[in-house]
């Protein structure tokens, strides 16, 4: 049963976290293409929201591990 | 498949050397003492041949410097940020060289564990929290918390958004570090173990497992690399954009 619950707090925590991602990749790609000299800046912004975004995906990942283990 | 899971884990996790010691160094210190060593080595050789025109292990160590500087301090806090490049450097220098020794298979990456990353985590905690008290003064710094222009009856829960969003920070980080570094570890032991599962029940599909596996093994190397070097970034570029939100704290 805990395995269930830790193979969902990762998978349900992925889902969101992918669909952000995505998001995120294709705007910044679109803004690039619009304006090419704002490259820079846009992928530094970038870097920050991706970090931010893995994080939630990554705390479904320890969530499975805690689960797992208790 | 389980008992061989479980040696992984096991593996991965944090051993002490000695288990009656009350400081006892562990697996994990071991290799972030290490890391921290290469990290001493490396700067000592690149500066000591210092030139105007820097050529080999000097000139790597420039460029990567260089970038710090200019592609993290500067490109998020302005030149004012400068200042803060010592503790800025020293964060991307000491997490990249220990998640760069984890991907040379002995080694253990030192980031690996939540107590290397939470410590960081809690570091640049108090410092940015000291840096915008020390700026604006405490009164003015919490008061900055609430938006001018917030209705008065919005403000108590604005408040309190923002005194949880930056209580999580820590969290966040620490988490983010060690999780990517031991989820990659863990997955190479994954496919290293599908690997042996496929030799020791040698049937068709184990034919076909086999070579995906260890393809799978050089992919996931590469990407551990790139990985690597993509968490130093975010941890030092996050701990830039704190600092710099501490600055500007009592600007609107």
């Amino acid at each position: 049963m805990s395995a269930l619950g830790a193979a969902l707090a990762f998978g349900l925590g992925g889902i969101g976290a992918a669909i952000g991602l995505a998001i995120v990749g294709a705007k910044t790609i679109e803004s690039m293409a619009r304006q090419p000299e704002m490259a820079g800046r846009l992928q530094t912004t970038m870097f920050i929201a991706l970090g931010m975004i893995e994080a939630i995906a990554l705390l479904g990942f320890v969530l499975a591990f805690v689960l797992n283990a208790g | 498949m389980t008992e061989k899971i479980g040696h992984l884990l096991h593996e991965l996790s944090v051993l002490p050397f000695s288990e009656s010691a009350a400081f006892s160094l562990t697996n994990y210190t071991f290799w972030l003492l290490v890391g921290i060593a290469l990290m001493i080595v490396f700067f000592v050789v690149a500066s000591r041949k210092a030139s105007l025109v820097p050529s080999g292990i000097g000139n790597l160590a420039e460029a990567a410097v260089d970038f710090v500087r200019n592609g993290i301090v500067v490109d998020v806090m302005g030149p004012e940020g400068k200042k803060y490049f010592p503790f800025i450097g020293t964060i991307f220098f000491f997490v990249l060289f220990n998640n760069l020794l984890g991907n040379i298979p002995p080694a253990l990456p030192g980031t690996g564990t939540v107590g290397t990353t939470f410590t960081w985590a809690i570091i640049v905690f108090i410092v940015y929290n000291g840096i915008g008290i020390k700026k604006v003064g405490l009164g003015r710094y919490i008061k900055s918390f609430i938006p001018s222009g917030t209705p008065g009856w919005l403000a108590p829960l604005i408040f309190l958004l923002e005194i949880i969003s930056h209580l999580l920070r820590p969290f966040t980080l620490g988490i983010r570090l060690f999780a990517n570094m031991y989820a990659g570890h863990i997955m190479l032991g994954v496919f290293a173990i599908f690997a042996a599962l496929a030799i020791e029940h040698f049937t068709p599909v184990g034919a076909i497992v086999l070579p995906l596996s260890f393809l799978m093994q050089i992919i996931l190397r590469l990407f551990e690399l790139a990985v690597a070097v993509l968490q130093a970034y975010i941890f030092t570029i996050l701990t830039a954009v704190y600092i710099s939100g501490a600055l500007h704290a009592g600007e609107h």
